[in-house]
C-alpha cells in the first residue's frame, strides 16, 4: 500500500475536513424549523404518569391529515429547563410547529413574534360546535389583542385538600370559611398535625401558588384590572396576615419553606399533613385513591368571596412551520381526539371540554369531578384581576421574587415588607 | 550540559527554517483554530452583546450600554450572592483540600483494606450530583429525616437543615466539601506519590519531627499541585450550579443563592437575559483574576 502522501495533498485534505466542519457548524441541519423531514414536529410535556407519553405519542401518530397536509411526529420533553429548550430551539429555527408547554409560554412567545395565532382554528371550532364544548370562559382566556395565542386543552387547579381520617380523629369538621379553617388548624396543631401543608423549596411552586390562592380568595391578586403589578393592597395584606396567623398557630410545618414537591408528598403520605393546598393530582401523587384524601369545597373568604386558582395549559402553534394549514389541522385534530387520554386516565390535569367531563371514566374520579363542578366556576387565572393573560406572567410564575416572598411569609415574617419587596421586584421583571 | 545549550536558538537557525514549512504549520492548525473560534469565541462574543442589550432568549433587543452592569452592581441581591459565593468557595476549596490531604496522607500509610477504602472514598465524586443531592435531601429535609431525628434524640432540638438560612448555608457547604474531597484526595495523593521517600529518611536522621517533616517537606513538595487543585476547585465552586440548585434552589429567602444560581434564575426564571449574562461576565472576570493570582503562585512554587 502506498502511504506516501504529498504535502499538497495533505494540506488539501486538511482544508477539506476543516471546511466541511465549518459548513456543518454553520448549517442548520436537515430539519427545518417546525418540520422534520416534511412532517410537523409536535413537542409535548409529561402531563401525567409514566404511561401518558406513550398514549400521547400514539394519538399523534394516529393523525391522518387530509390531502397533501403533513403528518406529525411526537417528541416528549422534560420539565427541567424547558424554557431554555424551547427558546434555543426557536432562536435556532429548530423548534416545533405545535407544542404544549408552560401555561404562559404562548403569550410570552407571542410577544416575541414566534407564535402563529389560532384564530382560524377557533373560527372552525365556532362552525363545527367544538367552541361550545369548552368549559365557560376557558377558550376566551387565550384571547389577546392580536388574536388567540393558543388553545387550552387541560386545566391545572390549586385547591384545598384534606385527609378525612385525620379530621375525623380530631373531631374537626371540614372548614367552609377562613375562620373555621383557622379553628381547625389550631385543633389539628394540638395533635401535631399541620393544617396548611405546603412547600416552597427547590422547584416547588405550591407555596407561592397557595399564597396566591389565599389572596384571590380575599378579592386580591398580583395584578390590577389594568394588568399592572399591584401587590400591596389591603386585600392581599389581610390574606397574608391570615396566613401569618396560621403560621403562629403551628399550622405550617417550619421546614416547609425548603420542601420540594417530593418532600411535601411524603409528608402527606406520612399523615403529618391534615389539610393543604395542592394540585388536582394529590391523590394520585400520593398513590391514595381510596377516598381518604378529599377535596374541600371552595372556602368563603372574610369578604364573602370564593375563589380558586387555575392555569389553562394550552397547545400553541409556532410561526416557523412547514405548513400553517398543516399546524392548524393537527391542532384541531388533537383537541377533538384528546378524549382518549382521559378515557385511559393518563392525564393529571382536568379536561377543558364538557364532553370529556361528562365521560363516566372522568366522573368516576370523585375528587377531580368535584373540582370541575365546584372550583372551576369560581377559579381565577394567575393574571387576576387583569381581564386577560399576558406574556409577562411567564416571568412571574416560579420567579425568584415570588419564591422568596413565599419563603418569607411561610416563615412567619411580617407580610407587609414582604409584599412591598415583591411589588418592587415584580415591577422590575414584568414588562 | 543542557539540551538548550546543545541546540541554541539563534537568529541564524530561525532564518534557516523554511518559510514554506512555517506556512504549512499555519495551515495545519487553521482548522483547529477555526473550530475553537466557532465553539468558544462566537458564544462569548454573542453573550457579550447580550449583556449590553435588553433582549429575550429569542430576540436580541435594544442596545442599553452598560445599564445591565450598573443595575447588577447596585443590586443588593447581587452582593448577597457575592457574599455567599465567597463563603461557598472558600469553604469548598479549603474544606475539600484539608479533607483530601488528610485522607491522602492516611492512605499513604499501610492500613488494611486500603484499596477498598480508596474506592469507597471516591464514591461521592463518582455518583451523579442528582443522586447524591436526593440522598442528602432524604437525610435532612423533613423533621422525620435521619439527621434531624438524631439531633432530636440527642436533645439538640429539631434543626431545620434546609429551612433555616444559616443552617442551609452550612449544609450546602458541607455537601460541597463531601462531594469534592475525593477529587482533592486523588490530586494530593498523586503529588505525594512523587515525593522521594529518601528525603523523609534524611529528615529523620536529622531529627525532624513528623510535624516538621510535614511543614517543611511535604507541603513545599506538593505546593505546585496544591495551587493547581485550588485553581481548579475555585473554578468548580464558583461555577457550581447543581449542588446548590438541587438541594435548596438558592433558598431559603436567597440564603444559598450563589452568583451562578442568581445568573440562571435571572435569565431563565425572570427572563432578564441582559442582567443575567452581565452577572455571568462579572463572575468570569473575577474567576480570571483569582486564577491568575494563583497561577503566579505556581510559578513561585518550589517544585
Amino acid at each position: 500500500m502506498n502511504t506516501n502522501l504529498s504535502r499538497r495533498a495533505f494540506l488539501g485534505l486538511g482544508a477539506a475536513v476543516g471546511g466541511g466542519m465549518l459548513l456543518s457548524a454553520c448549517g442548520g441541519g436537515s430539519a427545518s424549523g417546525g418540520g422534520d423531514g416534511g412532517r410537523l414536529k409536535f413537542w409535548d410535556m409529561p402531563w401525567g404518569q409514566a404511561n401518558y407519553t406513550a398514549a400521547a405519542k400514539k394519538l399523534t401518530e394516529a393523525y391522518q391529515p387530509a390531502g397533501s397536509l403533513p403528518k406529525a411526529t411526537y417528541q416528549g420533553l422534560q420539565w427541567a429547563n424547558f424554557s431554555q429548550t424551547f427558546s434555543s430551539a426557536i432562536a435556532s429555527k429548530t423548534g416545533p410547529a405545535v407544542s404544549t408547554g408552560g401555561g404562559f409560554q404562548a403569550f410570552q412567545f407571542a410577544d416575541q413574534g414566534a407564535i402563529a395565532y389560532a384564530d382560524n382554528v377557533v373560527s372552525q371550532f365556532r362552525k363545527d360546535g367544538t367552541y361550545d364544548d369548552f368549559l365557560p370562559g376557558q377558550l376566551d382566556a387565550m384571547k389577546t389583542a392580536k388574536g388567540y395565542a393558543a388553545v387550552p386543552w387541560q386545566l391545572d387547579f390549586r385547591v384545598w385538600w384534606y385527609r378525612k381520617s385525620l379530621l375525623d380523629a380530631a373531631g374537626v369538621q371540614v372548614p367552609t370559611t377562613w375562620d373555621e379553617l383557622l379553628t381547625a388548624c389550631r385543633t389539628l396543631a394540638g395533635r401535631k398535625l399541620f393544617g396548611f401543608g405546603t412547600g416552597a423549596g427547590a422547584g416547588n411552586n405550591l407555596g407561592s401558588q397557595g399564597l396566591h390562592l389565599m389572596m384571590l380568595n380575599n378579592g386580591g391578586g398580583l395584578f390590577n384590572a389594568d394588568g399592572k403589578v399591584d401587590v400591596v393592597t389591603e386585600a392581599n395584606l389581610e390574606a397574608m396576615r391570615f396566613v401569618q396567623e396560621m403560621v403562629k398557630a403551628k399550622a405550617v410545618d417550619p421546614a416547609s419553606v425548603s420542601y420540594t414537591t417530593d418532600n411535601l408528598i411524603t409528608q402527606w403520605r406520612n399523615k403529618k399533613v391534615a389539610m393543604g393546598i395542592h394540585t388536582a393530582g394529590l391523590d394520585t401523587d400520593t398513590g391514595e385513591t381510596d377516598g381518604d384524601l378529599q377535596v374541600m369545597s371552595p372556602l368563603t373568604g372574610p369578604g364573602g368571596a370564593k375563589a380558586g386558582l387555575v392555569f389553562q395549559n394550552n397547545i400553541m402553534m409556532y410561526a416557523d412551520t412547514p405548513s400553517q394549514e398543516g399546524s392548524e389541522a393537527f391542532l384541531s385534530y388533537y383537541i377533538r381526539s384528546m378524549k382518549t387520554l382521559w378515557q385511559q386516565n393518563v392525564v393529571a390535569g382536568l379536561p377543558v371540554l364538557k364532553s370529556i367531563v361528562a365521560l363516566p371514566e372522568f366522573q368516576a374520579q370523585k375528587a377531580k369531578a368535584k373540582i370541575i363542578a365546584e372550583w372551576a366556576p369560581v377559579a381565577k387565572t394567575f393574571a387576576a384581576n387583569s381581564p386577560t393573560l399576558f406574556g409577562g406572567l411567564a416571568s412571574v410564575d416560579s420567579s425568584q421574587p415570588i419564591t422568596q416572598f413565599a419563603q418569607t411569609v411561610l416563615a412567619g415574617q411580617d407580610p407587609k415588607p414582604a409584599l412591598e419587596t415583591l411589588q418592587k421586584a415584580l415591577e422590575g421583571i414584568v414588562k | 550540559m543542557t539540551i538548550t545549550a546543545a541546540y541554541p536558538k539563534t537568529e541564524a537557525t530561525r532564518a534557516r527554517k523554511p518559510r514554506r514549512a512555517r506556512r504549512m504549520l499555519l495551515w495545519l492548525v487553521a482548522p483547529s483554530l477555526v473550530l475553537l473560534l466557532l465553539i468558544n469565541a462566537y458564544p462569548l462574543v454573542y453573550a457579550a452583546l447580550q449583556s449590553v442589550r435588553d433582549g429575550s432568549l429569542i430576540n436580541a433587543g435594544d442596545y442599553v450600554g452598560l445599564e445591565n452592569y450598573r443595575a447588577t452592581l447596585t443590586s443588593p441581591a447581587f452582593w448577597r450572592s457575592v457574599q455567599f459565593t465567597l463563603i461557598f468557595t472558600v469553604v469548598g476549596v479549603f474544606g475539600s483540600w484539608l479533607g483530601g490531604l488528610g485522607l491522602a496522607l492516611l492512605l499513604r500509610t499501610r492500613i488494611p483494606g486500603r484499596t477498598v477504602f480508596k474506592t469507597l472514598l471516591l464514591l461521592p465524586w463518582v455518583v451523579p450530583v442528582v443522586v447524591s443531592s436526593t440522598a442528602w435531601n432524604w437525610l435532612v429535609a423533613t423533621p422525620q429525616s435521619p439527621l434531624p431525628s438524631l439531633a432530636e434524640a440527642l436533645g439538640l432540638g429539631s434543626p431545620l437543615f434546609l429551612a433555616d438560612p444559616v443552617l442551609a448555608k452550612i449544609t450546602v457547604c458541607v455537601f460541597k466539601v463531601w462531594i469534592s474531597v475525593p477529587f482533592m484526595m486523588m490530586l494530593v495523593g498523586a503529588a505525594l506519590a512523587g515525593v522521594d521517600g529518601a528525603v523523609y529518611e534524611a529528615a529523620e536522621v536529622d531529627g525532624a519531627t513528623r510535624w516538621q517533616q510535614f511543614r517543611h517537606i511535604t507541603l513545599p513538595m506538593i505546593s505546585r499541585s496544591t495551587y493547581i487543585s485550588w485553581i481548579l476547585m475555585t473554578i468548580f465552586c464558583v461555577n457550581d450550579f447543581p449542588t446548590i440548585f438541587l438541594l435548596t434552589g438558592g433558598g431559603p429567602v436567597d440564603a444559598t443563592t450563589s452568583l451562578v444560581v442568581l445568573s440562571y434564575r435571572t435569565v431563565f426564571q425572570n427572563f432578564q437575559v441582559g442582567p443575567g449574562v452581565a452577572i455571568a461576565f462579572l463572575m468570569t472576570a473575577s474567576l480570571v483574576v483569582v486564577s491568575v493570582a494563583l497561577y503566579r503562585q505556581i510559578r513561585k512554587a518550589h517544585v
